[in-house]
């Protein structure tokens, strides 16, 4: 394999956040002694948004192979990496206050970020099982750094779950990625395509693998029924990092399993390879938008509630894959995109409110209802902030959530998946009653004790007022985004 | 221009407060109070220059808002939004007015939430992309929701909630339906306009599903019986000015919807769903009315009057003859003012009392005499006293279903009229139980109408009778959108058929005919008999 030095120009959102890992990390070493650490959140937010804008810059239209076909280029491959960057750089500055009130702000935590997010957009990137499997293992290692990284009981038992269930799930990927090279002679996912369908033994080794690559996949972005982790996970992890894994992980993840799913295993118009697994995906969409939203219903812990919303939210992301698998599937990858960016945005901007609005406390309970009573009273703006993630995680509009709803179900109702949108629209009512409840408790209750003060940091202020603005400014303004999301959902195949 | 600047003045009013600190409470009403009367003054000026001889919509604008979608940024109004649209802004300074000593604390958020909602429902009635439609259709529920939720008596936040999931749910389906028509429109010219929906041919099977997505939307907003139960707890416990505009203007959302969007688009349907809708309608007068008899909260027998007032507009709308229809549209204005009035008014008596049991009342005519008064008015207005806007709207209603060729017309007018007569019996009833009767101690020092108080009901009361005795001028502007309505739905009427009654009055016997009698044609003489 030749190496082409172009290639790392392709690669340069991910060089710059690993660029600015090892800058994190070293600052220890040689700035470790100074006691004051405040520039590192800037520091990192600084490194992530030149990543984005140098993966905002890769046109479309440049799609291409590279490292010799094991990853492709692509404006999918960009956006997504958009998407990460962009969460990388809010949950970089929201978790800057709340790390240092706890004393635990350290180089560490950001560079364990920014590798995490390199490692997602190499997977957005994959085109080769090998490639795919590196990548989720580098984002995922991060993470279960990460998900301990204050080393409380909850968090080492949130981690310790997340790692285990997490190398489950790798090893079922890998069991399948095994199982489908077998049956191809090739690790590359357009190689997959090849391999003639139906009973041969080829066939039949390449169906099981899938399914069990499928698995894998449905693991990371917390499909029912593997989706057991998210909760616990979400609750005992650090707030910021559980915002980052709620928008940036599910965007990676994602990537992948389009770009397995299409390029390997061929959709309803393309003419290669078995296009067996959009019934499949689309029984996972039901089940996942019923079960998460029904179970985040009687949910205290707003984190907890956040984390069913977020597999519900899964749901939602699998009617697009699932529509895109049936019917055009441009338009529903575009519509797919442009849910993970909206979602990426309200749900960051929801944790860091929540990392505020926690403070005071620590342990159980710390992010219970009742902590969110009066917030409008005593903090007006972070309340109506709230309020507009809660709306755009709802769907209502006028909010992005509304916009990236509208688009998925669009593509659903033309795939055709009549069946699932109805299901998805209904089910998206009982997620309004559990996003509605916390703005019942910010305007409508008076807290019943001491409210714990909120402190101010420039920081999280950022973040809050970064993810408010994409999430009104999308939903009252969506073509720009809508445009680029569209544009850039067209999978270069190889 | 004038047109968007009408919508969207109390947004910009609302944007406005949010940078003025919430302790200057006065300011806030100010600017309130301010915006609302400009955005009146707007309204009146786009009626001014308003052709009601014209057929189709005026004022269009239109405008790419999301091309990759084809949503666009299409408004324009024909006579029927218009009187909404003038209904709603002329509502609006009352009801801002209305609560400058109700409300108390927490202004700001109370002065944005109104705003805004102003801002939603005035979009609504000129939105003609469907989407757009949908958009304002939904951030009218937030503002509400705060309104109730924040501002509310007791049981506010049930109340409240449940407002929210009924209408949301209603409304997800209407979404699909929405774009399950966009996908019906030829690739390339794919869009959410409303022009160029209508345009399309569908099946009947699909008319039916459709018009039962948008009816259910709808349905659940007017509330028609059995889809209603979340109005009695919205109206209650929502401060006065909430209720004010909830039975005012929200609940013709629903009835505006059946005649913009879900019978023009789905004319079979709409024919089809004929009995039901009619009978459903008939089933709420007559339910709503009884439920009205049974209540004890002077606030929650106003709610289910609604029901029962919104039965008669729907029953109208259904049986589709363009009397029936100009009746149901003409008895959304009378709705929106009457009860408006009506529930002012007991906001006004709760400030004084703070309960809404009709029990804790009574004799207070004798030393709130102007109170007792305005209320009478209302009350007239809501039994459809002649002289008063409520009779003509059930007059054409009832006329027209009577006459109409509707299976089971005559039966459902008589029905109808039976709803008229429980009206007149709960309302007076209300009357004499909270105004008249023996003056109990407590009672004896409620004070009478403050100058502002009279400021903001007289011109209700000023509404009702002028739009009871000169409805010419409101009747000619739903002439055209009425008619293309129903010619659409129904098709062109054969030459009018003049029935010819024996015993009729010799023409210079006849009474004089009044202009809105006109609309009545002919069969004036037959149900004189």
């Amino acid at each position: 394999m030749k190496f082409d030095p172009a290639d790392l120009l392709a690669v340069l959102p991910a060089l710059w956040l690993v660029l600015g890992g090892c800058a994190l990390a070293l600052s220890e070493v040689f700035l470790g002694a100074n006691p004051k650490r405040a520039y590192q959140p800037w520091l990192a937010a600084a490194f992530a948004l030149l990543s984005l804008g140098t993966a905002a810059r890769l046109a479309p239209e440049s799609a291409h192979a590279i490292f010799g076909g094991a990853a492709t280029a692509d404006g999918f491959s960009a956006f997504i990496a958009v998407i990460v960057a962009g969460a990388t750089a809010l949950s970089a500055l929201s978790a800057g206050g709340a790390l240092r009130e706890a004393g635990a702000e350290r180089g560490e935590f950001y560079a364990l970020v920014l590798f995490a997010a390199a490692g997602m957009d190499f997977l957005a990137m994959a085109a080769d099982l090998v490639v795919l499997f590196i990548a989720l293992e580098a984002m995922s290692l991060a993470l279960y750094a990460l998900a301990a990284y204050r080393r409380r009981a909850r968090n080492a038992e949130a981690a310790l779950k997340y790692f285990v269930l997490g190398s489950f799930s790798s090893a079922i990927f890998l069991m399948g990625a095994a199982l489908c090279s077998g049956a191809a002679g090739s690790t590359r996912l357009a190689d997959l395509a090849n391999v003639p369908a139906g009973g041969s033994g080829a066939g039949l080794l390449l169906l099981l693998g899938a399914a069990l690559l499928l698995v894998g996949l449905a693991f990371k972005v917390a499909a029912v029924p593997f989706h057991m982790w998210a909760p616990d996970v979400y609750e005992g992890s650090p707030t910021p990092v559980a915002g980052f894994m709620a928008a940036a992980v599910k965007a990676a993840s994602f990537a992948a399993l389009l770009r397995a799913l299409l390029i390997a295993f061929g959709h309803a118009h393309g003419a290669a390879g078995p296009s067996m697994w959009e019934p499949i995906v689309a029984t996972l969409a039901g089940a996942t938008m019923l079960l998460g939203n029904v179970l985040a219903l009687p949910q205290r812990s707003v984190k907890r509630m956040l984390a069913y919303s977020s597999i519900a939210h899964a749901g939602y992301l699998l009617v697009g894959v699932a529509a895109a698998g049936l019917g055009d599937a441009p338009t529903a990858t575009g519509a797919v995109l442009l849910y993970l960016a909206t979602y990426a945005a309200a749900v960051i901007g929801a944790f860091a409110v929540i990392g505020l609005v926690e403070r005071g406390g620590d342990g159980a309970g710390a992010d219970d209802l009742d902590r969110f009573s009066g917030l409008a009273q005593r903090h007006p703006g972070l309340a109506a902030a709230m309020a507009a993630f809660m709306l755009s995680l709802a769907g209502v509009p006028p909010t992005a959530g509304f916009i990236a709803k509208l688009y998925v179900f669009r593509a659903a109702m033309a795939a055709p998946l009549t069946g699932l949108a109805v299901l998805g629209v209904l089910t998206s009512v009982a997620g309004a009653y559990y996003y509605l409840r916390i703005i019942v408790y910010m305007y409508m209750r008076t807290p019943d004790g001491e409210t714990a003060p909120i402190a101010r940091h420039a920081t999280a202020g950022v973040a809050i007022a970064a993810a408010l603005l994409i999430v009104v400014a999308v939903g009252v303004g969506p073509e720009s985004l809508a445009k680029f999301a569209i544009a850039s959902a067209a999978l270069a195949s190889p | 221009m004038m047109l968007v600047a009408t919508i969207f003045l109390p947004l910009v009013g609302a944007l406005f407060l949010l940078a003025i600190p919430g302790d200057a409470k006065a300011l806030h009403r100010g600017v309130s109070l301010l915006t609302s009367l400009v955005t009146l003054g707007l309204a009146v000026a786009l009626w001014t220059n308003f052709d009601g001889a014209q057929a189709g919509f005026q004022n269009e604008v239109q405008a790419t808002w999301a091309p990759s979608l084809g949503i666009s940024f299409h408004l324009g109004i024909d006579g029927v939004s218009l009187l909404l649209i003038a209904l709603t802004a002329f509502l609006g300074p009352i009801v801002v007015a209305s609560t400058f000593h109700a409300i108390d604390t927490r202004v700001k958020e109370f002065s944005i939430a109104l705003l805004v909602l102003e801002t939603a429902m005035l979009g609504t009635f000129a939105a003609l992309d469907l989407v757009l439609f949908y958009v304002f259709w939904e951030a009218m529920l937030i503002p509400m929701y705060i309104l109730i939720g924040v501002f509310g008596s007791e049981r506010r936040i049930y109340a409240t909630v449940k407002f929210f999931l009924f209408t949301f749910a209603g409304s997800v389906l209407m979404l699909l339906a929405i774009l399950f028509l966009y996908g019906k429109l030829p690739e390339g010219s794919r869009s959410f306009d409303y022009g160029a929906l209508l345009t399309l041919s569908l099946s009947h099977e699909e008319q039916l599903w459709l018009f039962a997505a948008f009816a259910l939307a709808f349905a659940i907003k007017v509330p028609m019986f059995p889809l209603h139960t979340w109005l009695p707890d919205a109206h209650t416990e929502a401060p006065a000015a909430g209720s004010v505009l909830l039975a005012g203007v929200m609940l013709k959302m629903g009835t505006y919807g059946f005649f913009r969007l879900a019978m023009p688009l789905f004319p079979e349907a709409a024919l089809a769903a004929q009995p039901l809708i009619a009978g459903l309608a008939v089933t709420g007068i007559v339910y709503g009315a009884l439920m009205c008899m049974a209540q004890s909260d002077v606030k929650r027998l106003i709610a289910y009057s609604s029901i029962s007032h919104l039965g008669f507009v729907m029953l109208g709308l259904a049986v589709l003859t363009p009397e029936a229809v100009t009746g149901a549209v003409y008895q959304m204005l009378n709705h929106g003012v009457s009860t408006g009035l009506l529930f002012l008014v007991i906001g006004m008596l709760y400030e004084r009392r703070h309960t809404r049991a009709m029990d804790a009342y009574g004799g207070i005519a004798k030393v709130t005499p102007g109170l007792a008064a305005v209320f009478f008015i209302a009350t007239l207005a809501s039994v459809g006293l002649p002289g008063t806007n409520g009779f003509v709207g059930e007059f054409l209603v009832l006329s027209g279903t009577f006459l109409g060729k509707a299976a089971l017309a005559q039966a459902w007018s008589v029905i109808a009229a039976i709803g008229v007569i429980l009206g007149a019996v709960y309302m007076l009833t209300l009357y004499q139980k909270v105004f008249l009767g023996k003056l109990s101690a407590v009672n004896e020092k409620l004070r009478d109408l403050s100058l502002r108080e009279w400021a903001v009901t007289l011109p209700l009361c000023i509404a009702i009778v002028w739009m009871g005795l000169l409805p010419g001028p409101f009747l000619d502007l739903m002439k055209k959108p009425v008619q293309s309505m129903t010619e659409r739905v129904v098709g062109k009427p054969a030459a009018p058929e003049r029935p010819h009654f024996p015993g009729a009055l010799p023409p210079k016997l006849q009474p004089p005919r009044l202009p809105w009698m006109n609309h009545v044609p002919s069969m004036l003489e037959g149900v004189k008999k």
